[in-house]
C-alpha cells in the first residue's frame, strides 16, 4: 500500500473515530502555526535592530575615516568619533565635570517646564471653556506667540539677570504656548455628549471644568506638553549660550572659547541624550497612568 | 400590575409639553423649524417611544425634555417643575460613547452621586446595587474601551439611574447596537423599567423596537417637524414578535410613515 493511501485511509479512520485525534491534530497543527508566526515575528525584530546597528556603525564608520582621508580637514575641528569618545569617558566617568553641567541644565528645563505648562493648561481650559474669556485675552495671547522665545533672551537677562530665575522664566514662557493652545483646541473640541452627560447628571460649571472637560481634553494636553518638553529644551540652549555660568549651553559655548570642538560633540551628545529620554519618559508615563488614552486608536 | 393602570392612578405627568417648538438657524442664515406646535404627556411610569424620518425634530424634543436646549416657544413641565437646564431628576441615555473614556465602569455610574456630594461608601453601594441591575457586576473595573457596545450602553444605563430620576429619556441608545444584543438590551430595559416604575422616553428609527418597547408610539414628521400621529400600544409584556397583533401594529405605524413621505413630496 502506498504511503498516500495509508494517509487517507487514517483520515477517514480519524474521523470515524470521533473528534479525539482530529482535535489532536487541530492542536499540533495551531501549534505549528503559532511557532511559526513568533519565528517570523522574531526575524523581523532581529533584521530590524541589525539594519539600525548597521545604520549607527556605517555612520561613525563614515565619521571616522572621512577627516583622516579627506585633504585639508582639520581633525581639531572635525574631531573622530574615537578621540570625542575619550573626552566623554573622561568627562563623564574619570573627573566628572559634566554632571554639574547637566544637573544645572535639567533643572532649569524642569522648573521653566513646570511653571509653563501649568500655567499653559489653566489658561487652556479657561479660555476653552469661557468664551467672554476667550474673546478677550485672545489677541494679546496670540500675537505674543508670535514671537520666537529665543528673540527675547537678551530682555529676559535684562530683567532677570544672568541666573537660573531668567532661564527658568524664558523656558517657562516658551513651554506655556505649545500646552495652552493645545489643551484650548483640546477643551473647546470636546465631543458635546461629554458636556451633556456631565449636565444631565447635575455637575455644575466648576465640576464640568475639572472632572471633565481636563480629562477629555488630555491626549490634546499631553501633545502640548510634549512639544513644550521640546520647546523647554531649545530655549534652555539658547539663554545658557548667551549668558551663563553652568549647564550644557555654557559648556558647549565655553568649548567654543576655547576651540574645543569635541567638548562641544559631547555636550551635544548629552543634550540629545536628555531629550531622548524625556520624550521616552513622557511616553511611558502616559501609559502607566492614563490606561485609557489612545485605547481607541491602538483597537 | 400593569404599567397603564398606573399611569391612570398617578394624577400628574411626569412630563407635560405645550406647544413647543424650535427654530434653528443654519450658518448661511436660513431658518428652520426643527420641530413644531408639539403637545406631548409622558405619564408617570408610561413607557413612550418617538419615531419618524431625520430632521423630525425627535432628538430635538428629547434634548428640549432634557434641558440641553430651551424652546423657542411653548413650555416644558418635568415633576412639576419648569425645565431651565439640565438636572439629575432626568436621566439620559445617548446613543454611543457618551460614557466618559478616562473613568472606570464604577466610576462613571459613580458620577452623578458625586456631584450630589455622596460620600464614597453611599457611591460604592449604589453603584453595586446598579452593576447588580444591569448584570455587570464582574465589569466594574474596566475601563469603556474594554467593554462592548451592549455592555457600554447597560453602563450608560446604570449611570443614568444612579441619581433615581423619576425620568429616563433615550436617544436611539441601542442603534449601534447588533441586532441580537439589542434583543437582549431591550428585554433587559423592560424589566428594569417595570422594576423601578419609570418613566421613559424613547428615541427610535425601528419600528419593531417601538412596538415591541412603547405603551404609545409617537409618529413624527419632518419638515417642519411635528407629531403626525400617536399609536396606542395595548399588548401585553411580554410581547411577541410574531404575534399577528404585533404585525398589524407594525403595519399602522409603516403606512403613518408612507403617508408622512407622500405628505413631504
Amino acid at each position: 500500500m502506498s504511503a498516500a493511501q495509508n494517509d487517507i485511509r487514517e483520515l477517514g479512520a480519524s474521523e470515524q473515530e470521533g473528534t479525539a485525534a482530529s482535535d489532536a491534530r487541530k492542536l499540533a497543527i495551531e501549534r505549528d502555526f503559532r511557532r511559526e508566526q513568533l519565528a517570523q515575528r522574531r526575524r523581523g525584530r532581529r533584521r530590524q535592530l541589525l539594519l539600525g546597528a548597521g545604520g549607527v556603525l556605517a555612520f561613525l564608520a563614515a565619521w571616522e575615516i572621512a577627516p583622516r582621508v579627506i585633504p585639508g580637514i582639520n581633525t581639531k575641528m572635525f574631531p573622530p568619533p574615537s578621540q570625542v569618545a575619550g573626552v566623554f569617558v573622561e568627562m563623564t566617568f574619570r573627573t566628572g565635570e559634566i554632571w554639574p553641567h547637566v544637573g544645572a541644565s535639567l533643572l532649569r528645563a524642569l522648573w521653566g517646564f513646570l511653571l509653563g505648562a501649568s500655567c499653559g493648561i489653566v489658561a487652556g481650559v479657561l479660555t476653552g471653556r469661557s468664551a467672554t474669556l476667550r474673546q478677550f485675552t485672545d489677541p494679546v495671547l496670540h500675537g505674543l506667540r508670535a514671537i520666537p522665545a529665543i528673540a527675547i533672551v537678551p530682555l529676559a537677562i535684562v530683567w532677570f539677570g544672568l541666573g537660573d530665575l531668567s532661564k527658568v522664566m524664558l523656558i517657562a514662557w516658551g513651554a506655556f504656548f505649545p500646552v495652552w493652545v493645545n489643551t484650548f483646541i483640546g477643551v473647546r473640541d470636546i465631543p458635546v455628549v461629554y458636556l451633556r452627560s456631565a449636565a444631565a447628571l447635575g455637575a455644575g460649571p466648576l465640576a464640568t471644568m475639572v472632572q471633565v472637560a481636563l480629562p477629555a481634553a488630555l491626549p490634546f494636553v499631553f501633545a502640548g506638553l510634549r512639544q513644550a518638553t521640546a520647546v523647554s529644551f531649545v530655549v534652555l540652549v539658547a539663554a545658557e549660550l548667551v549668558g551663563a555660568e553652568q549647564g550644557l549651553g555654557f559648556l558647549i559655548s565655553f568649548a567654543h572659547l576655547v576651540f574645543r570642538v569635541d567638548i562641544m560633540f559631547v555636550g551635544l551628545l548629552f543634550l540629545g541624550a536628555i531629550g531622548f529620554l524625556a520624550d521616552q519618559l513622557f511616553a511611558w508615563l502616559l501609559h502607566r497612568f492614563f490606561p485609557w488614552y489612545g485605547a481607541d486608536a491602538r483597537r | 400590575m400593569n404599567a397603564s393602570v398606573k399611569r391612570a392612578e398617578a394624577g400628574r405627568p411626569a412630563v407635560s409639553i405645550r406647544d413647543a417648538s424650535r427654530l434653528y438657524a443654519s450658518s448661511g442664515g436660513e431658518l428652520n423649524w426643527a420641530m413644531t406646535g408639539v403637545d406631548l404627556d409622558i405619564g408617570a411610569g408610561e413607557f413612550v417611544c418617538a419615531i419618524g424620518p431625520s430632521g423630525c425634530g425627535k432628538t430635538t424634543l428629547l434634548n428640549t425634555i432634557a434641558g440641553f436646549i430651551k424652546p423657542t416657544t411653548g413650555s416644558v413641565v418635568a415633576g412639576g417643575q419648569p425645565v431651565t437646564g439640565p438636572g439629575a431628576d432626568r436621566g439620559v441615555v445617548f446613543q454611543e460613547y457618551a460614557l466618559f473614556p478616562w473613568l472606570t465602569a464604577r466610576r462613571n455610574i459613580e458620577f452623578g452621586l458625586k456631584m450630589q456630594g455622596l460620600d464614597g461608601p453611599a457611591r460604592r453601594a449604589r453603584a453595586d446595587e446598579l452593576l447588580a441591575l444591569t448584570g455587570l457586576s464582574h465589569a466594574a473595573g474596566r475601563y469603556p474601551f474594554e467593554l462592548s457596545g451592549g455592555m457600554r450602553q447597560r453602563i450608560a444605563v446604570a449611570r443614568a439611574l444612579a441619581t433615581r430620576p423619576r425620568v429616563l429619556l433615550m436617544d436611539e441608545p441601542f442603534a449601534a447596537i447588533d441586532a441580537l444584543t439589542r434583543a437582549s438590551l431591550q428585554r433587559e430595559l423592560l424589566r428594569i423599567w417595570q422594576e423601578l416604575r419609570l418613566s421613559v422616553f424613547f428615541i427610535t428609527h425601528n419600528i419593531e423596537e417601538a412596538v415591541f418597547l412603547a405603551q404609545r408610539v409617537v409618529v413624527m414628521s419632518a419638515h417642519p417637524g411635528r407629531i403626525r400621529e400617536i399609536v396606542d400600544i395595548k399588548l401585553p409584556y411580554p410581547r411577541n414578535r410574531a404575534d399577528p397583533a404585533f404585525g398589524a401594529l407594525y403595519e399602522r405605524i409603516s403606512a403613518a410613515f408612507a403617508q408622512n413621505e407622500e405628505a413631504t413630496q
